[in-house]
């Protein structure tokens, strides 16, 4: 009953993710036609102007090349669509016939991963997620890859030498990480960014797609740091976890202070926080309401109330700053602000540590059966699992480095292109960054904790949500300030007093929705209706200090 | 006094209160109709039915002309009699000579204050009666509309008047009188009584309404903050556009509260139901003799309706007058003075209730009434006011929106332990008083700007 239960939702992920491969191939396909019928255009009106003035051959020659270019671009649109499409069909094809196969997986896989901060009964979301994102194609890949990796040693690896063991380790690490995941079918809209960005201006364009390209790139960065913390035991997995789990976001801000556009971290981090703590924890509030229509969902109050009283400790960092500014009462004006920023910064910092301090010795103290029972069975059953499906040490090591290059890379696109896209969009600097960019860049958290809440795990997605906020708000924001300090770069925790005012009434309704410990479809969807009452402020709110920052150039 | 307890335990099982929907509802009005009766009540209870019969019997045969008579004399007897705080209905056609007669605006508000205050009981009294018949949802959802009717007709004909900042004011002293002063009382009242135990009430259901309250504190803060820190991207465009988006998404939310307390009520109390409404009939023998029926309620619904509205376009008209005859700002009297003469039958009620230990009933007519027009009637006079062309929006200026975000953060926090003692209720009596004092010291600059447009 479980299993089938499992095998509809799995199912149904199957056939979300389809559709979102059908909607994402359909424009492709349209901009096909579309060029293809641009370039026939062109010809049939170039054609007689090229009879009359026949001695401009180099007229000539060039609309041919730009003819060619447009069917070679429209072939191009054809193939991926039609790849991805052929792809799609044959993902779901194979999944029904390797469905059961995928269920005890699962929950072998349930038993033996560790989530990022929070308790140990937490699962990891990433690896789950793969699995019903999983086709059954890497089923089939996860049985024949232990057979090449055992059996070359002992025939040809050694005469033939180390060259093919590694090329097939290489291969079969790209497949697992790379081939693995129906998100990234997103990952060439990050190289098709970089090309776009050289061959146009349109900074929105440039903007949109290396936003796609990211969100692949942020989850395979999450899959990879829990690829590691296997590795390195359940106490360095959590620090990683807790470090590595908004990596994407920090790497953004980290380029944007570069950049100079302090506001904009302010903002993206923000909207970060926001969007974890209304949106994704709504809608995981409600798609398991919905799904567990008649009983009441509950999670862990303690854990709740311990975020929850951190998220305040946070919005009080950030209260203190800004009320000095507005109230024009700071002791040397320009100065006071920024120096009480970075102090509070540290101590927010110091807090954080003592919190992950206090979670791992708890975790430690109150569940050591527990936990001895999972490492068991990590080492019964993932040893096997590590070692053939999934990545080894170094590769981990190697794909997280690869992983950070490339959002790197992206995310300096993303800054530099931010303030064209507002323009071009015609939306503020504050609305992209608040609510547009921590959306799609959270896309796989999203529907990671929806997943979970709809298998009654709630923990998880609480985990997922409110443990993402806290991180943000008492890790990231202050981790900003102080890399600002080191560059030199004016970052402060005066969030301006909308955005903190925001902040603060956030903060205490999703506080007090949280204190009781259970959960319905109704207060997911309350939580769901107050983020749109943010996002329409925020789309209703000109930011005076973007405006002033888009006007000054950039170093 | 039996037959009181009796009425009065029948009651409890068979009515739809907003708020909690555990079936320990009463219908208010009708409790406080035993309570304000005097024993000579009784006697008429009794004089009805036999008058009933024998005007069954001769009323046949000299036709039904005599019938209609009595019945109407009957009906108007029972409606308009039976309650002491009827004594104050002659001050609203008072009110309507003195307005014709003399130039004094301040006595034509005071008295079309004290004449809508029983007339808005009735409209109470005439909704629940109604509900006998309509069955507990759309009883439910009666209440839940008409519960504060009077309110939203008194804001309709101020939107009319454009006098749109009184609107904001006399909503915003709504829900602050409720969950300040009445809440109170209640609790100071009922703790006394009960001193030895500690009143508990539903948990459950005061979490969620503070839940809402703090929805709507949320939806009336943004635009208050979007415009006092002129971030807006169309100066006065923006701020309205977003005020009717947040107020279509409130009315949103509270819909689905309603859905929600619906389902959840037919879920878990559908034996507490069944025996309510096994109840419900009995009280069809009292419903058609003294109570009215089903063509009563309604008529007298609109008869209620039809006064009320009357008086509060006297009382929107001479409100400003009776600012100045007096020397007290206009926002002292719409927050503070319009509330709690307004809403003194349901006060007293919520007291009533207290005292019987039957708090939950107290909280649903306090805090569920704060809930109803926070997020019904404020979202529903924005897009009234959209619908009229008034720029009605939720930017209740800085100093509003804060005493209302942290009174229902104050409410919040009191409420979420689930008991209740005198200390409790003594201490909101006095943050009301505290508000009160504010609002008595405050100078709203818009409502003075007001004043000096000509009204149309």
């Amino acid at each position: 009953m479980g299993e089938r239960l499992q095998q509809q939702q799995s199912g149904r992920s199957m056939i979300l993710a389809a559709v979102a491969g059908v909607a994402l191939t359909a424009p492709l396909l349209g901009m096909m036609g579309f060029s293809f019928l641009a370039t026939l255009t062109l010809l049939f009106i170039s054609l007689p102007l090229l009879l009359l003035f026949s001695p401009l051959l180099l007229f000539v020659g060039l609309v041919f090349m730009v003819a060619l270019a447009g069917f070679a671009i429209a072939a191009t649109m054809a193939f991926a669509g039609v790849s991805a499409l052929a792809w799609i069909y044959r993902e779901i094809r194979d999944f029904r016939r390797f469905a059961t196969k995928m269920d005890y997986k699962q929950q072998v896989g349930a038993q033996s991963h560790v989530e990022q901060m929070g308790s140990v009964e937490d699962r990891s979301m990433l690896d789950l997620d793969d699995e019903c994102l999983d086709s059954p194609g890497t089923e089939v890949q996860k049985t024949q890859v232990p057979f090449s990796g055992q059996q070359l040693p002992f025939s040809d690896g050694f005469p033939i030498g180390g060259n093919k063991m590694i090329r097939n380790g290489v291969y079969g690490s790209i497949k697992t990480v790379v081939f693995s995941n129906k998100l990234n079918l997103l990952m060439p809209f990050g190289p098709l960014a970089i090309l776009v960005h050289k061959l146009t201006t349109s900074n929105g364009w440039v903007f949109f797609l290396s936003l796609l390209g990211i969100t692949p790139l942020a989850e395979r960065l999450g899959y990879a740091t829990e690829q590691l913390a296997f590795y390195t035991g359940p106490t360095v997995g959590g620090l990683l976890n807790a470090t590595f789990g908004n990596a994407t976001e920090m790497i953004i801000s980290i380029y944007a202070l570069k950049s100079g556009m302090t506001r904009v971290v302010q903002l993206s981090l923000l909207g970060s926080i926001l969007s974890n703590m209304l949106l994704v924890l709504g809608c995981a509030f409600f798609c398991g309401g919905l799904a567990y229509h008649r009983k009441e969902q509950v999670f862990n109050k303690a854990t709740a109330v311990v975020n929850s009283g951190l998220l305040l400790m946070a919005v009080m960092g950030l209260l203190f700053p800004a009320v000095l500014h507005y109230t024009h009462t700071e002791r040397r004006a320009g100065k006071s602000e920024l120096a009480l920023s970075r102090f509070s910064s540290c101590i927010m910092l110091v807090a954080y540590a003592a919190y992950l301090f206090f979670q791992l010795r708890s975790q430690n103290d109150l569940y050591s059966p527990i936990d001895e029972e999972g490492s068991h069975h990590e080492e019964g059953s993932d040893n096997d699992e590590d070692e053939a499906p999934e990545i080894t040490k170094w590769e981990s090591v190697i794909w997280l480095t690869i992983l950070t290059a490339w959002i790197s890379i992206l995310s300096d696109y993303l800054v530099d292109t931010i303030q064209g896209a507002s323009e071009a969009w015609d939306l503020s600097i504050a609305f992209i960054s608040v609510i547009l960019l921590p959306i799609i860049g959270n896309a796989a958290e999203h529907a990671s904790a929806i997943m979970f809440a709809m298998k009654d795990k709630l923990d998880i997605s609480l985990g997922v949500a409110i443990g993402s906020s806290t991180q943000i708000s008492m890790f990231g924001i202050p981790f900003c300030v102080v890399i600002g300090w080191m560059m030199g770069r004016e970052m402060d925790l005066n969030f301006q007093l909308f955005e903190t005012a925001t902040l603060f009434i956030t903060v205490i309704v999703v506080a007090f929705f949280l204190q009781e410990g259970t959960s319905n479809y109704f207060k997911g969807l309350m939580l769901i209706l107050c983020y749109l009452i943010v996002a329409a402020s925020f789309f209703a709110h000109e930011d005076p200090t973007t405006t002033d920052q888009s006007k000054q150039p950039k170093t």
